[in-house]
C-alpha cells in the first residue's frame, strides 16, 4: 500500500508539475501588485502606529516577488565571483535593505493612483516583461517588470522604471566602485548607507 | 502492485528522458543531491534548456558562475558612455545638487502650498504646448510624418480649445493624440549620432555634445527666447522650472537616497532613458525604422542605390 501510495505521489508531482508551468506572469504581477494595495489600504492599518505592521506584510510579499539571489548576481555580474560565500550573503541582505529604505516610503505614500497592467512579452528561454503605468494626476510612469521562471514560479529580476532598469543602473555603480575597491569595501559602503539616519 | 509501481516508473523515465538535453543533463550531473525533486527541476528546466545550463542554481550563493549575461535578452541595454572629464562633470554634479536643495526646491515647495495642483498642470500644459515648433520640426527630420500631424493637430487644437494650451484636450479619449515628447538631440541619435561624452552642464544638467546641439536648437525654436526683454524671457523660464518642479518634488530625492552612488546613478539613468526614447523615435520613423531592422544588410546595399 506504501508503495502504491509512493507511485500515486510520483505520478502526481509529474501531473501537477505541467499546469504550474503555464502560470502567466502577468496575473502573477497583477496578483502581488494588488496584494501591495490591499495591505496599502486595508483600512485596519490606516493609523501611524500601524505602519510597522504594513512594512512587516509587505516585506512578506516582496520576498515572494522577487528573486532576491538573481538580482544581486545581475548587478555585480562577474565581481560576483569575487565575492565569498558569506559576502554573498551579507551583499544580498545589506542591498535588499538598501531598496528597501529607498522604496518603502514611497509606497506607503500610494494614494490610490491607478495601476493599469496592460502587455505581457514572452521572451524564450523562460523569461517575460510586463508593462504596467502608474496614472497619477499630473502624468503616466511606465513601470516594467522583468520576470523569470524558476522552479515553476515566476519571480521578478529587474524592474525598468521610466526606461530606466534598477538593476542595470546599480551594475554600473557596482562596476564603478568595484573597478578600484575590494568586495569588502563596498560592503562597508552599504553598510554605512543602511546606518544612514 | 508491482506492475503499478513499474508504470510509474516508467512514466516517470519517460518524462525525465524526454527533456534530457545535454545541456540540461550536466546540469542535473552538477546539483550537490539529487534527490526525486531536482530531477523533477531539472526535467522542467530541460524545457528551457538554454537557460538551464546558464542558471540552474541560481538559488545558491557558494558557487562561482559564469555572470557575464553577455548573451541576455536585454542586452542592448548596455550602455556605457565615456566620461573623459568626470572631475568637471561631478563639481558640476554637486553645484546642480546644491542649487536643487538649497534654491530650487524650497521655492518650489512654497509655489506648491500657494497654487492648487490642478492649475501648475495648466501652467505645464501652457508651457509644453508652446514647445510645438521644436517637436514638430523635430518629428518631420525623423520621417515620423503621423507624430508631426500628431505634434500639429494637438498644438491647434489645445491653442484653439485648450485656452492658448492651458488645457489639454486632444489627449483626452475621444481624440487621443499623442503628446509626441521628442527634441532634436533624438534627432540626430535616430541619424545614428552617437553621445559621444558625458557633460553636466550647470542648471541644465545631464547632457553630452549630441543633447547639447538641442539645448541650442531649442533656445532659437522656443518662443520664450524671444521674450523681450531679455530678463523677462529668463524670468519666464525661471518660472517654468519652478512649476515643473513643484510637480515632482521628490523624484530626484528617491534617486539619489536609493543611490550608492548618486552622480553615477544619474548618469547611468540619463544615458538609458535617452537611449530608449532614441529607439522608440526610431520605431515610429518611416525612413529609419528599416534601416534598425536589417542593420547589417543596410550597409552593403545602400552603394548600389
Amino acid at each position: 500500500m506504501k508503495k502504491q501510495f509512493a507511485a500515486l505521489t510520483i505520478l502526481m508531482l509529474f501531473v501537477f508539475s505541467i499546469p504550474v508551468y503555464a502560470g502567466v506572469p502577468m496575473t502573477t504581477v497583477e496578483a502581488t501588485v494588488n496584494r501591495v494595495l490591499n495591505v496599502l489600504r486595508d483600512p485596519k492599518l490606516k493609523s501611524p502606529a500601524a505602519k510597522e505592521i504594513k512594512k512587516e506584510k509587505l516585506r512578506v510579499i516582496y520576498k515572494d516577488m522577487f528573486d532576491e539571489i538573481e538580482f544581486s548576481k545581475r548587478t555585480l555580474t562577474r565581481n560576483w565571483n569575487k565575492f565569498s560565500p558569506a559576502q554573498r550573503v551579507e551583499f544580498v541582505n545589506l542591498f535588499e535593505q538598501v531598496l528597501e529604505k529607498s522604496y518603502m516610503d514611497k509606497i506607503l505614500d500610494y494614494s490610490n493612483e491607478k495601476i493599469d497592467f496592460y502587455k505581457e512579452t514572452m521572451i524564450p528561454e523562460g523569461k517575460a516583461e510586463i508593462e504596467s503605468k502608474i496614472i497619477t494626476s499630473s502624468k503616466e510612469i511606465p513601470i516594467f517588470y522583468r520576470m523569470i521562471l524558476k522552479n515553476g514560479k515566476w519571480k521578478v529580476y529587474d524592474v525598468v522604471v521610466e526606461n530606466v532598469s534598477l538593476v542595470q543602473n546599480y551594475r554600473t555603480q557596482f562596476n564603478d566602485i568595484l573597478a578600484n575597491k575590494t568586495p569588502e569595501q563596498l560592503l562597508e559602503i552599504l553598510r554605512k548607507k543602511v546606518k544612514e539616519h | 502492485m508491482k506492475s503499478y509501481l513499474s508504470v510509474a516508473l516508467l512514466c516517470a523515465f519517460l518524462a525525465v528522458g524526454c527533456a534530457h538535453s545535454q545541456r540540461s543533463s550536466s546540469a542535473v550531473a552538477t546539483q550537490a543531491d539529487i534527490s526525486p525533486k531536482t530531477v523533477l527541476l531539472a526535467a522542467d528546466s530541460g524545457q528551457q534548456a538554454t537557460d538551464a545550463q546558464v542558471k540552474p542554481k541560481t538559488q545558491s550563493v557558494n558557487d562561482d558562475e559564469n555572470l557575464d549575461y553577455a548573451e541576455d535578452t536585454f542586452k542592448e541595454e548596455r550602455v556605457e558612455i565615456a566620461d573623459p572629464i568626470e572631475p568637471f562633470n561631478r563639481a558640476m554634479y554637486h553645484f546642480n545638487d546644491k542649487l536643487y536643495f538649497w534654491a530650487l526646491k524650497p521655492v518650489a515647495q512654497g509655489y506648491k502650498v500657494v497654487v492648487p495642483e490642478p492649475a501648475r498642470i495648466s501652467v505645464k500644459n501652457f508651457f509644453f504646448n508652446l514647445g510645438f515648433p521644436v517637436r514638430f520640426l523635430s518629428c518631420l527630420l525623423q520621417a515620423d510624418f503621423s507624430g508631426a500631424a500628431n505634434e500639429f493637430g494637438r498644438f491647434g487644437i489645445n491653442t484653439i480649445w485648450g485656452v492658448g494650451g492651458l488645457l489639454d484636450p486632444s489627449s483626452n479619449k475621444e481624440l487621443d493624440l499623442q503628446k509626441q515628447e521628442t527634441d532634436l538631440g533624438q534627432t540626430l541619435g535616430v541619424y545614428g549620432v552617437g553621445h559621444g561624452f558625458y557633460i553636466v552642464w550647470p542648471i541644465l544638467g545631464p547632457s553630452s555634445p549630441r543633447d547639447t546641439v538641442d539645448i541650442a536648437g531649442d533656445y532659437f525654436l522656443y518662443p520664450v527666447s524671444y521674450v523681450y526683454p531679455w530678463y523677462a524671457g529668463i524670468g519666464v523660464r525661471a518660472y517654468e522650472i519652478v512649476n515643473s518642479t513643484s510637480l515632482r518634488i521628490g523624484d530626484y530625492e528617491s534617486l539619489k537616497e536609493a543611490a550608492i552612488d548618486p552622480y553615477i546613478a544619474m548618469r547611468d539613468a540619463y544615458i538609458q532613458y535617452r537611449l530608449k526614447k532614441v529607439k522608440a523615435r526610431k520605431a515610429r520613423s518611416l525612413i529609419f525604422k528599416a534601416e534598425e531592422t536589417s542593420a547589417p544588410a543596410a550597409d552593403t546595399a545602400l552603394p548600389n542605390k
